[in-house]
C-alpha cells in the first residue's frame, strides 16, 4: 500500500492537483459571475414565499413521483441516480487518494461496486445516446466526451480500489476530467444548483410552489 | 425572410450582453440534453419531430450564446455545437420559438434539472424581436394595441354600442331597468378590464360578469381609454412594447382612482399585468387580481349565492397555463365550479400538470402556424373527451377561442364557457326594484 501511505507526491498526483486547481478556478469563475449578477428586483406584489419555493425546488420539486421525466422513464431515472451517486463517491475517493487515505480492504470492495455500477449505468446512458433517435438528435460532441470521461473516471476509481497499480491512470484521467469540466456540459455541476434556486424563487414568489392542496 | 445584417446580429446578441441577473446565464448553461422533457411537450408528443423537443428549443438559443460567450464555443464551436447568429439559425429560431412553442411551461415543471425552458424561449423571442424577426401576424396584433389601445383595433363607438347592447340584455335578464354596465366612472372600487375578444366575438361574457357584479353589489367601471387586458408584447418578446402597454394600464388605474384592477378571464393577460408589467415599467402596480379570484371571494364572503341545481350537465375545467403554472391561480376556479355546478369532473392531468389547449404563446394570433396549432390540440381534445363532460369551463378567452375550434375540428359536441358565464348561469337574483 505504498501508493496510499506515502507523503511524497508523485508526478501524476501533481498533474491531478494542478488540474484540480484549474477546475476550481474555472468553476469559481462561473459561480462568482452568477453571484455578481445576483437576482433582479421583482416589482410585482409577492404572493408566496421565495424561500419556501427554493426549499420545495430541492425537495418535493424533485420527487420522482411528481416528475414525468422520472416516472415515465424509470430505468433512465434510476440509472441517472446510480450514476450520480457513483460520481459523488468517486470525487470523495479522489480526495482520499490524493491525501493518502486508504479506505481499507472491505470498504474498497464495497466502494468499487458503487463506482463500477456508476460506470456501467454511464455506459448504458452512452449507448442510449448513440442509439436513441431523440438523444442522437440532441447530442453534440461535448455530450459524448463528457459522458465518456466520467465513465472512465468511475471505472478507473473502481479499478484502483481493487488494483492499486491503476492509481496513476486514475489520477491522469481525473486530471483530464477536471480540466474539461469548466469548458463543457459538466459545468452543470454548478449551474444545476443555480437553476433550481432561480426556479424555486420564481415559483415561490408567485405562490405556485410549494403547491397548495385543493 | 429578410437577410441577417451586422446591425441585427449586434441587436440580437445584446440580449446576452445586457444581463440583469444570473437567470438567463444559469438556464442557458444547465441543460444536459437528457431529452426527458420530450414527454411533457404537446408539440413533440403529437408530431414526434425531434426538433420540437423542448431541450432543442433551449439549445438553439444556448448554441448562439456558446458561440459568442464561451471559450469552447469561440475556439472549437463544433465541439459544443456553438452556432453563428446567421440566416439559418434565425430561421430555425423563428420556426421553433414562435412556431413550435406555446410557452405553456409544462416542460419546466418536469425538467430533470430545473431549466426554465419557457423563460429561455421568451428570451429567444426577445432576441428575434430585437432583430426584427417577430412573425408579421403577431407583430400586427402588438401594433394594433400600441396604435389603438386594444389588440383588435376596436373603435370606441363599436365598443360602446356593444356595451349598450349587453346592458339591455342584462336589464332584460335581471328585469331591472336600473342594471348597468358602468363606463368611464372614476372612483369605483373595481376597474374592470376586458379581453377585446369579448366585445368582438363573445359579448355575452361581458353581461355575465356584469350580472355577477350586480349580484355582489360591486362598485365597478370599465374604461374606454384602456380596457384591454392582453399584452401580446409578452409573446412577441419586445419588452419596450410590453412596457408601453403596461404603463397605459397603470396610468389608467391612477386616472380612474379605482380601488383595485380586476383582470378579465385571460391567462396571459393575468400573467402580463399581474406579474410581468410591474417589471416592464419598474413600478409596483396597485392591487391587481383576476376576476376568478374576485368571484371566489364573493362566494366565500356570501356576496353571491349560486344555485348548483341550475347546471346539471357534467362540467370539466381547462386550466390556462399562464394563470395556473405561471400565476399560481388554480384553487379559485375549482372552488367556484364546485359551488356553482352539480357535476364537476377534473381532466387528467389537471392543475399544474394540465396540457395547454394549443392556443397559448401567441399561437392564435399567428395564422402561419394554424395547422400545427390544431394538430397539437388533439391532446386537449382527448382529455376533454375522456371526461364525458358537456361543458368545458375555462378562465381564459384565448383558451375559449382555441377550445371552440377544437370543439368543431375534433367533433366534441361540448359547450365552452368562461367561469363568469358559469357563475352567472347559477345565480338566482331578485331584481333590486323588487327588494
Amino acid at each position: 500500500m505504498v501508493v496510499y501511505n506515502t507523503l511524497l507526491m508523485y508526478w501524476f498526483e501533481w498533474i491531478a492537483l494542478g488540474a484540480l486547481l484549474i477546475c476550481f478556478a474555472g468553476l469559481a469563475y462561473h459561480m462568482l459571475r452568477l453571484i455578481r449578477l445576483g437576482v433582479q428586483d421583482d416589482y410585482s406584489a409577492r404572493a408566496g414565499s421565495p424561500a419556501a419555493g427554493v426549499f420545495y425546488s430541492f425537495t418535493g420539486g424533485m420527487d420522482p413521483r411528481k416528475k414525468e421525466s422520472a416516472y415515465l422513464n424509470l430505468p433512465t431515472y434510476v440509472s441517472g441516480v446510480i450514476f450520480h451517486i457513483a460520481v459523488f463517491v468517486t470525487i470523495v475517493l479522489f480526495f482520499l487518494f490524493l491525501t493518502g487515505v486508504n479506505p481499507g480492504q472491505s470498504a474498497s470492495l464495497l466502494l468499487s461496486i458503487v463506482t463500477f455500477s456508476g460506470a456501467v449505468t454511464g455506459a448504458g446512458m452512452l449507448i442510449k445516446r448513440l442509439r436513441d433517435q431523440k438523444l442522437k438528435y440532441l447530442s453534440n460532441a461535448d455530450d459524448f466526451i463528457s459522458l465518456t470521461l466520467v465513465i472512465v473516471f468511475l471505472a478507473m476509481a473502481g479499478l484502483t480500489l481493487l488494483l492499486p497499480a491503476a492509481y496513476p491512470v486514475f489520477m491522469l484521467v481525473s486530471a483530464l476530467l477536471l480540466l474539461y469540466m469548466p469548458l463543457g456540459k459538466l459545468r452543470h455541476a454548478v449551474y444545476f444548483f443555480a437553476a433550481r434556486i432561480y426556479l424555486g424563487r420564481f415559483y415561490g414568489w408567485r405562490n405556485v410552489w410549494p403547491p397548495r392542496k385543493v | 425572410m429578410e437577410k441577417v445584417t451586422k446591425d441585427k446580429i449586434k441587436a440580437g446578441l445584446d440580449v446576452f450582453r445586457q444581463l440583469h441577473d444570473g437567470k438567463l446565464l444559469t438556464h442557458l448553461n444547465s441543460c444536459v440534453h437528457c431529452g426527458l422533457c420530450a414527454d411533457s411537450c404537446l408539440y413533440y408528443l403529437t408530431m414526434q419531430d425531434e426538433r420540437m423537443i423542448p431541450a432543442n428549443k433551449v439549445d438553439v438559443v444556448a448554441s448562439v450564446y456558446r458561440r459568442y460567450h464561451t471559450l469552447a464555443g469561440r475556439v472549437a464551436p463544433r465541439l459544443v455545437n456553438a452556432r453563428e447568429l446567421d440566416d439559418a439559425t434565425v430561421e430555425e429560431m423563428v420556426d421553433l420559438l414562435f412556431g413550435a412553442c406555446t410557452m405553456c411551461g409544462r416542460c419546466v415543471r418536469h425538467c430533470s434539472i430545473g431549466v426554465d425552458i419557457e423563460y429561455v424561449v421568451r428570451m429567444g423571442r426577445k432576441i428575434l424581436s430585437d432583430m426584427g424577426y417577430v412573425p408579421a401576424s403577431l407583430q400586427a396584433t402588438v401594433n394594433a394595441a400600441l396604435e389603438t389601445g386594444n389588440n383588435m383595433a376596436i373603435p370606441d363607438e363599436e365598443l360602446l354600442d356593444t356595451i349598450e347592447w349587453m346592458e339591455e340584455e342584462l336589464q332584460d335578464d335581471l328585469e331591472d331597468p336600473q342594471a348597468e354596465i358602468p363606463v368611464n366612472q372614476p372612483g369605483k372600487n373595481v376597474l374592470y378590464t376586458l379581453n377585446p375578444r369579448e366585445p368582438k366575438f363573445f359579448p355575452l361574457s361581458i353581461s355575465a360578469m356584469a350580472k355577477v357584479f350586480y349580484a355582489a353589489g360591486e362598485s365597478w367601471s370599465l374604461s374606454t381609454a384602456m380596457y384591454d387586458v392582453t399584452n401580446y408584447a409578452y409573446f412577441s418578446g419586445n419588452q419596450e412594447h410590453g412596457a408601453i402597454i403596461g404603463q397605459r394600464i397603470y396610468e389608467e388605474m391612477e386616472k380612474m382612482k379605482a380601488g383595485k384592477l380586476v383582470l378579465a378571464e385571460c391567462g396571459h393577460g393575468y400573467r402580463a399585468n399581474r406579474w410581468e408589467a410591474p417589471n416592464y415599467i419598474k413600478k409596483a402596480f396597485p392591487e391587481t387580481i383576476s376576476s376568478v379570484e374576485l368571484m371566489a371571494a364573493y362566494l366565500r364572503e356570501g356576496k353571491i349565492t349560486p344555485d348548483k341545481s341550475l347546471t346539471e350537465e357534467v362540467v370539466t375545467l381547462h386550466d390556462p397555463c399562464n394563470l395556473v403554472r405561471g400565476g399560481g391561480i388554480w384553487h379559485e376556479q375549482r372552488y367556484i365550479l364546485k359551488n356553482c355546478v352539480q357535476n364537476f369532473v377534473e381532466m387528467s392531468p389537471y392543475g399544474l400538470d394540465n396540457f395547454c389547449c394549443g392556443g397559448g404563446g401567441g399561437q392564435l394570433a399567428m395564422g402561419e402556424y394554424n395547422d400545427r396549432r390544431l394538430k397539437i390540440a388533439e391532446i386537449k381534445a382527448e382529455q376533454i373527451r375522456k371526461t364525458g363532460a358537456k361543458i368545458v369551463a375555462t378562465p381564459c378567452h384565448n383558451c375559449v377561442d382555441q377550445l371552440s375550434q377544437i370543439n368543431v375540428n375534433y367533433k366534441l359536441n361540448v359547450q365552452i364557457k368562461t367561469i363568469a358565464e358559469i357563475v352567472a348561469d347559477s345565480l338566482v337574483i331578485e331584481p333590486k326594484s323588487q327588494k
